[in-house]
């Protein structure tokens, strides 16, 4: 596949998005208007812009992995244009502001390192990690000081930045970006401890492990975020840091032990927290019986439930379905809203755009040579993997609601902005293994 | 290095068929339970706003149509343009308070299928037709308007039947409702009201609610005694003023006192003329409740009948009075333990008028599709026969004479000859439910009919069957047989 080819899937994704606005509008008993355009020439900016900085930062990185983001953030664009008709929204607008800005930051990403190399992210990883902690911990900054910079607390989690620039404001969550420079950092220090790591092990019965000292500084550093996001009650991220974490270590040592260790640490954690926090009993009431519990617990999930059995093979279409009567459609439940109105053939096809996005990852990661860029490629897939099957897993009640987003799907920014910067390091990483 | 990754992938790639398993469970194989939950509202909103199909009579009146929204020209609103008169029959489909009626019953052909989805298109290349089909109903608007305003606002029913189809020519409950009321935005309101209104005018009288049938009863008694050889119409009976009832201190006695003849004995033609109720208790003893039983059940009683919606079981409870004579004495008059609707009633002279065949009512003449093409027809459908073709013929003569000079003389049409018998029954607070069953012309019946009245203060006390339930049915039979073919 050519470059030029993926600029005209990207185009094609646009348009989709265009008729896809188009029919909603139809839905609402409106006309073709200016949303049309818009929908088609913010995507085309954003995308085709994101395209251009590929062909000159990128040129040789797969063309493979900008289509299949462009159809699923369209697909989300248009589920939340449809969801501001029913709500009385007007987070679509917000939303445009933000596919620009992500894939602006993105674009600034591929030129950032088209001067030197992905691998000053492990040259300098000690830098990355200070910028990621700092990050993590920017929402703890007071909400009422005069610094433009305030910590914001919403929903009793701890999890928002807001930034006073004077004419508006920003909402942003810093531990979206925090998890990339900590994927970072891991894949840097196991790379640079690699050769200890495989060689010096010791044997606890027939399971061998590498030497513990080795493993000492990456093992607080883990500790310590995670603890900060457990305290900033933001399980979802803590989850996802603590899977992706346990994933990288057996990707390069190899060793099936930390895989059953982190499994063991994992069911620790998980009854720990069922026990201290009671949003975290809800969710798993709600995961075990949400008919039982359907005036309650239960209910989001139970009407994500009936969208999707009511959406059934074909879906209600665009605009047609109800999908603002389950709570939190734009965020937690857009794939339930999908559903809803694009049936079957919609969430098939989602999944499908997901796996092919993986799977780009992956065989990026495969082809790698350099052991950090292998890591690093690795690290970032199994992250926007995970959370993926996480929060899909949440909604078709495979496993318990963890309250992270859908990657480019859900309304909300810094997350967009995190997986859209996850996407251009992947294609740096692409590029350079193709030189 | 790349063992381990792959070995992940292939994990990863298990969690996203993991995924695609779920989605198929939720969206294909349990897409109808999901869909069909009462807590899931979807369904009913998305019906909100479409096309379903028309409800015409025989005689081509509109009597439920979807027309398009004045504010909103892609969605329809339901208008049943007749209103009360039909609101039982035709029922209504509400967004907020559910269906009832034949809206409810004939739901999936009323229905639009077109949804604006790509099944659609799928249904039009099958050659499928998209759009709702609609009812035509064997009723005749101009009776069932008639029958409508003859009850005069009070609590009452009328239920004519086709006696040589079974198709039902009217079905009437009084007082009704505007079933258009239902169908705005304060149809909760507006039903509370309904429901709390003492006159009951939700209730289907002539259907849905069941009644002691008095003496019309009687037509069933005298079947079953001719069909088992007890009496004939010369038959002699004694005239006493009370009848005791055996193993009892309670005696039944006539309606206004005194004998029915000359004290000393009275035919069973005469005491069915004028309706004597000490002739009819002996009379129930002597056929045996075994028998009256036979008869009764031949006709309708005891059975399910199909209907488009659930029709109660008119009771004649055999076992019941075949160890309590007392018991079965009174029900020889139609009271104690038997109960009918006026629909049961008008099955029991339907089949006197149609050689003692008993046919199954039927309300749907045929389902057309939105080109007018016949999609489905509804043929007539015996039930059984209920008692031999001469008892019905003697049946038919002693019931002329109830109308020319006994206790159905109100229900006389000039040049017609009507058969009819009056009842008078025992209602709420002591007073009385007047009844009134009949046929014509007699010698080629083309209606039979059920007129009843509901004990109501309004009615008083001294209403009866023959003075107020007899007149109505006249009426209505002459209006029917001026404009049938």
């Amino acid at each position: 596949m050519t470059r030029n080819t993926e600029g005209a899937l990207i185009v094609a994704a646009c348009v989709l998005a265009a008729f896809a606005v188009t029919l909603v509008n139809f839905a609402q008993e409106r006309t073709v208007d200016a949303q049309t355009a818009l929908t088609f020439l913010v995507l085309l900016i954003a995308f085709g812009g994101l395209h251009m900085a590929v062909r000159a930062f990128a040129p040789k990185a797969t063309p493979l992995l900008l289509p299949p983001v462009t159809a699923l953030t369209a697909l989300g664009f248009f589920q939340i244009y449809r969801l501001d008709f029913a709500t009385e929204t007007v987070r679509a607008s917000s939303q445009r502001w933000w596919i620009l800005i992500a894939a602006g930051l993105a674009s600034l990403t591929l030129l950032l390192f088209s001067r030197s190399s992905i691998s000053i992210l492990r040259r300098y990883r000690n830098i990355t990690l200070l910028i990621s902690l700092v990050l993590i911990l920017l929402p703890n900054l007071p909400a009422g000081w005069g610094f433009p910079l305030r910590g914001l607390s919403v929903n009793g989690s701890r999890l928002w930045v807001l930034l006073d620039v004077g004419f508006t404001t920003f909402q942003f969550q810093p531990a979206e970006l925090a998890k990339l420079g900590l994927v970072a950092y891991v894949a840097g220090y196991l790379a640079d401890h690699q050769r200890a790591l495989r060689e010096a092990r010791r044997h606890i019965g027939p399971i061998a492990f590498p030497e513990p000292r080795q493993l000492i500084p990456l093992l607080i550093t883990w500790g310590v975020s995670v603890l900060i996001l457990i305290s900033q009650r933001d399980l979802g991220a803590s989850l996802l840091l603590f899977v992706g974490f346990v994933l990288l270590l057996y990707a390069a040592t190899g060793t099936t032990g930390y895989l059953v260790a982190g499994a063991f640490l994992g069911v620790i954690a998980g009854v720990a927290s069922y026990l201290a926090f009671d949003h975290v009993q809800r969710r798993v009431i709600a995961w075990i019986a949400p008919f039982e519990h359907y005036e309650d617990e239960g209910f989001q999930i139970a009407q994500g439930l009936f969208a999707m059995g009511t959406g059934s093979l074909s879906g209600a279409g665009p605009g047609l379905g109800r999908p603002d009567l389950i709570p939190n459609a734009a965020t937690d439940f857009i794939f339930a809203a999908v559903g809803e109105e694009l049936g079957f053939a919609g969430t098939v096809s989602v999944i499908a755009l997901f796996a092919l996005t993986i799977a780009v990852g992956l065989g990026i990661a495969f082809r790698s040579r350099d052991t950090f860029r292998k890591l690093l490629a690795a690290g970032l897939t199994f992250v926007l993997a995970v959370q993926t099957i996480l929060i899909i897993g949440g909604v078709v009640r495979l496993v318990p609601l963890t309250g992270i987003t859908l990657p480019f799907m859900s309304y909300g920014g810094s997350a967009l902005v995190g997986n859209m910067i996850l996407i251009a390091l992947l294609l740096r990483i692409s590029h350079e293994e193709a030189q | 290095m790349n063992g381990p990754v792959r070995r992940l992938s292939i994990g990863l790639f298990a969690g996203f068929f993991a995924l695609l398993l779920a989605v198929t469970w939720i969206q294909v194989i349990h897409a109808d339970v999901l869909k069909a939950d009462p807590r899931n509202s979807r369904p009913a909103l998305s019906e909100r706003g479409k096309e379903r199909g028309l409800i015409v009579t025989i005689d081509g009146t509109v009597v439920a149509q979807s027309v398009p929204d004045p504010e909103d020209p892609r969605s329809f609103v339901r208008q049943y343009p007749e209103g009360p008169p039909f609101a039982h029959v035709v029922g209504y489909n509400s967004f907020l308070v559910g269906s009832s009626g034949l809206e409810n019953a004939y739901a999936d052909e009323l229905r639009s299928r077109r949804d604006l989805t790509i099944s659609d298109l799928v249904s039009v290349i099958l050659g499928r037709d998209l759009r709702p089909e609609s009812l035509e109903l064997t009723i005749n608007a101009a009776l069932q308007e008639a029958a409508y305003d003859g009850l005069g606002g009070l609590k009452g029913a009328v239920f004519a039947i086709d006696p040589r189809t079974g198709a039902v020519l009217a079905s009437v409950s009084s007082p009704s409702y505007d079933p258009e009321s239902l169908l705005g935005g304060d149809a909760a309101t507006v039903w509370e009201s309904l429901l709390a209104d003492p006159e009951g005018p939700l209730l289907d009288r002539a259907t849905r609610e069941i009644y002691p049938p008095g003496s019309t009863f009687k037509t069933v008694v005298t079947a079953a005694a001719l069909d088992t050889g007890t009496a004939v119409p010369e038959t002699e009976f004694p005239d006493p003023e009370e009848f005791q009832l055996p193993g009892s201190s309670a005696t039944i006695s006539n309606a206004g006192g005194g004998v029915c003849n000359d004290g000393q004995s009275i035919t069973l033609l005469q005491a069915f003329i004028v309706s004597c109720n000490t002739t009819f208790a002996d009379l129930s003893i002597q056929v045996g409740a075994e028998d009256v039983g036979i008869t009764a059940e031949a006709l309708g009683f005891n059975t399910d009948i199909p209907f488009p919606w659930t029709v109660p079981e008119a009771i004649y409870p055999v076992h019941l009075l075949a160890e309590d004579p007392a018991a079965l004495a009174q029900s020889g008059i139609g009271e104690r333990d038997v109960r009918a609707a006026p629909l049961h009633m008008a099955m029991v002279a339907a089949a006197i008028a149609n050689d003692g065949t008993t046919l199954t009512p039927y309300l749907v003449n045929r389902i057309f599709d939105a080109d007018g093409n016949t999609v489905e027809t509804f043929e007539p459908r015996p039930m059984g026969q209920a008692m031999d073709p001469a008892t019905a013929a003697v049946v038919t003569e002693m019931m002329e004479r109830v109308v020319t000079e006994g206790t159905g003389q109100a229900a006389a049409v000039p040049d017609v000859r009507v058969a009819g018998k009056t009842g008078t029954s025992m209602g709420l607070d002591g007073l009385p439910n007047p009844w009134f069953i009949g046929f014509a012309p007699a010698e080629d019946p083309t209606i039979a009919i059920a007129v009843f009245f509901e004990a109501s203060p309004e009615l008083g006390e001294s209403a009866s069957g023959g003075g107020v339930a007899a007149p109505l049915a006249g009426d209505l039979i002459q209006l029917w047989l001026e404009g049938s073919p």
